[in-house]
């Protein structure tokens, strides 16, 4: 160094500095940008530039490559995800008039696709570089598929014990996620873990529908026989190595979707920002570029929707310069191929508040499909998919955020007594029904714990290997959906036996099938098609108002109006 | 199967079908959705079977697909009409077998000759075709034996 500084300055820090030093935002690591390895986030001088050929009703050369030298994410996304007869049209207009087309509230959603599913990879990179964060965000709220902005949660625990599982399901499942998710520390607790969430989520709320992230092979088991709801872990990747080393390619995961849907099961596919570098092979692109691949292989593959957002990579564009505009930029690119999306938001990113804030609101405000996907539903030291971004202390600051923005995030607050009577009536359940099924008992100390319960400290432990026999036993004995039915039916849940009967019965009907579909409470589906997105300027689209807006103004204190001395809710 | 075939293709104001067009749906096992009831739960009526989408109902909402200009979802609901009849283990040996270097070439189109001849799943044994021919050209077949 030949610091033009005089001496007498560096002796030590100041006050201030030492202040700043301190402050959490400081523990997060930050990389300079270093294109070649694929490690910048959507500007980089190595992406190819935008170009296609059409010959014989044939995508010939995309993006600068002839169909020679196409890799396998090339050969799928030129045979399957971009439309031949309007492609060359559609690349012919200029990226910053797509750009504008995206946020002018007089061009539609449909008028926007009819441009976008002609684009190639590169061509929607070049758009959407051109957009700045707020822009990003005015495309998201046209562009979302379904009308009414969602939510999902995780239900998940530390020792994966399934009765916490259960009951902070119902919670969830009462405060408004639309869908809930679980995982496990031990995969082989799954089974028993993935009925406590089922068995919960209906009881807080009915129609409430459920998954268990598991291998691609035990997931699709475990939806076939009727124990969980949805799928959504089938991880897909921008390059062709890292997809091989993910043990997949386009093909195989194609053949899952339909596999999915030939079960009545809802199902989207994975992916994000950052998974390519972190796993080593970025073929020195940049991470937007890579992702872009990826959603018009989903797309391509004909799945309803995606999980995007960086997902468990987020601290890779979190640590670049412009990663978390990148970050928004994915989500929109799902949106606008007219793909569901699941937006992050769902994984420890930050040790600053008001970072892991900031990161959400090019999804929240404008809303999305599911804001989280993953809000976690349990404490963070319970989160087993490695913490959330959002977790259940944060609750009351997420409806606050809510109200204050007049924002439908898709949570509401809920009074006490209707959450302990939701956790006491779940682990009630969960006990007869395991009781019903010889499955390992849960005691009386158990459902009163779990009733007042935050963590999984606060739960009595479990015999982990009859929890773990049982389980198997749910495998051997092909236990299924059905089943649980019975056994709650025949313990006196009817409510909640019916509730579970009527999800399963939307399998028969495939209504959960098409884009963005998820159940109201009157278990009705709703999705991209009867709830499509009108949105066309101010005044217009989905507006947080009337009953909906009623619930979301109550907050855990709330002055009274009439009365200063009371509290309303 | 009784399932009545609507003369004119489905349109977007169908949808929910179990709310809008309930009377065009079956269960696999001929049952109309009225059927599925708790009741039926209770005396071993119903078995899983009777919880599982039939083929005809994926055309359908293949149908809706198309309808809301989503060729590829349509696609990906044929496919799975077809997949229907292949009984969920062999559903997973073939999408094990199409992972990379799982299979060798005659493997994967006797995958394919076995989804068009045996199942009549002529969309889905031409994805595995694609696959062989693309896994081909990029080394993704199953590797010979070396010691």
């Amino acid at each position: 160094m030949t610091s033009t500084q005089p001496e007498a300055f560096r002796r030590r820090s100041s006050r201030r500095t030492e202040i700043l030093e301190d402050r959490p935002v400081n523990l997060d690591g930050f990389v300079e940008e270093w294109p070649e390895k694929g490690l910048v986030a959507m500007e980089s001088e190595f992406d190819p530039r935008p170009s296609v050929r059409v010959e014989d009703g044939r995508i010939v050369e995309l993006d600068g490559k002839g169909r020679g030298a196409f890799d396998f994410m090339d050969t799928f996304i030129a045979n399957h995800a971009i439309d031949v007869e309007t492609t060359e049209a559609s690349m012919a207009i200029p990226s910053d008039e797509i750009a504008r087309m995206l946020i002018d509230p007089n061009v539609s959603r449909r008028d926007v696709l009819a441009v976008s599913r002609g684009l190639t990879p590169a061509k929607i990179l070049d758009v959407v570089k051109l957009m700045n964060v707020v822009e990003i965000m005015q495309g998201m709220q046209k562009m979302r598929a379904r009308r009414t902005p969602a939510n999902q949660g995780h239900s998940t625990s530390a020792r994966d014990n399934p009765i916490q599982v259960a009951v902070d399901a119902a919670e969830g499942a009462l405060r408004g996620f639309a869908e809930l998710e679980t995982t496990l520390g031990v995969l082989r607790y799954a089974p028993l873990v993935a009925i406590a969430l089922q068995i919960g989520a209906q009881v807080g709320r009915g129609g409430v529908l459920t998954q268990c992230a598991l291998e691609e092979a035990t997931e699709l088991e475990l939806g076939m026989r009727g124990i969980t709801a949805y799928a959504e872990t089938i991880s897909i990747y921008g390059t062709e190595s890292v997809f091989v080393d993910g043990d997949d390619t386009p093909w195989s995961k194609a053949f899952l979707a339909s596999a999915y849907a030939s079960r009545g099961i809802k199902m989207r596919f994975t992916s994000g920002t950052g998974s390519e570098v972190q796993m080593g092979n970025a073929e020195g692109k940049s991470m937007l570029y890579l992702e872009i691949r990826c959603i018009l292989m989903a797309k391509g593959a004909g799945v309803q929707g995606l999980q995007n957002g960086s997902i468990s990579c987020i601290g890779v564009p979190g640590a670049m310069p412009g990663g978390i505009r990148a970050v928004a930029a994915e989500n929109l690119v799902a949106s606008m191929v007219d793909l569901e999306c699941a937006s992050g938001n769902d994984q420890s990113f930050s040790h600053s508040a008001m970072r892991r804030t900031a990161r959400a609101m090019p999804q929240l405000l404008p809303g999305t499909d599911f804001v989280c996907s993953g809000y976690s539903g349990v404490p963070n030291l319970d989160n087993m998919f490695a913490g959330s971004n959002f977790d259940t202390d944060d609750y009351d600051d997420w409806n606050t955020i809510q109200r204050d923005m007049q924002v439908d995030g898709g949570l509401r607050h809920v009074r006490e007594d209707e959450i302990l009577e939701a956790r006491d009536k779940a682990a009630r359940a969960l006990q007869a029904l395991f009781a019903h099924l010889d499955l390992p008992a849960v005691t009386d100390d158990e459902v009163e714990a779990a009733t007042y319960a935050n963590s999984s400290n606060d739960y009595p432990l479990r015999d982990v290997l009859a929890d773990l026999k049982g389980a198997q036993s749910v495998m051997d004995r092909g236990l299924t959906g059905l089943d649980l039915v019975k056994g709650l039916e025949a313990t006196g849940f009817h409510d909640v036996a019916e509730n579970l009967l009527t999800v399963l019965r939307q399998r028969v009907s495939g209504d959960l099938l098409q884009t963005s579909a998820i159940l109201t409470p009157d278990f009705v589906p709703l999705s991209a098609i009867n709830d499509a997105n009108d949105y066309a300027g101010p005044g217009t689209g989905y507006r947080l108002q009337g009953e909906r807006w009623e619930q979301l103004k109550k907050l855990r204190h709330v002055t009274s109006a009439t009365n200063p001395e009371t509290e309303v809710g | 199967m009784t399932q009545s075939t609507p003369t004119t293709p489905l349109g977007p104001s169908d949808y929910p079908l179990s709310v809008n067009r309930p009377e065009l749906l079956r269960t696999p096992t001929g049952k109309p959705l009225s059927d599925l009831t708790m009741d039926a739960v209770v005396s071993g009526e119903l078995t899983g079977d009777d919880l599982r989408i039939a083929p005809e109902t994926l055309q359908l909402q293949a149908q809706l697909a198309d309808a809301s200009d989503r060729p590829q979802l349509a696609s990906n609901f044929r496919r799975a009409a077809e997949m229907t009849a292949i009984p969920d283990a062999e559903v997973l040996e073939m999408y094990n077998a199409l992972r990379p270097r799982a299979s060798s070439k005659e493997q994967l189109l006797a995958i394919a000759e076995r989804l068009e001849g045996h199942y009549g799943a002529a969309e889905s044994g031409v994805v595995v075709r694609e696959a062989a021919e693309v896994y081909e050209r990029r080394n993704l077949l199953a590797r010979p034996e070396q010691d």
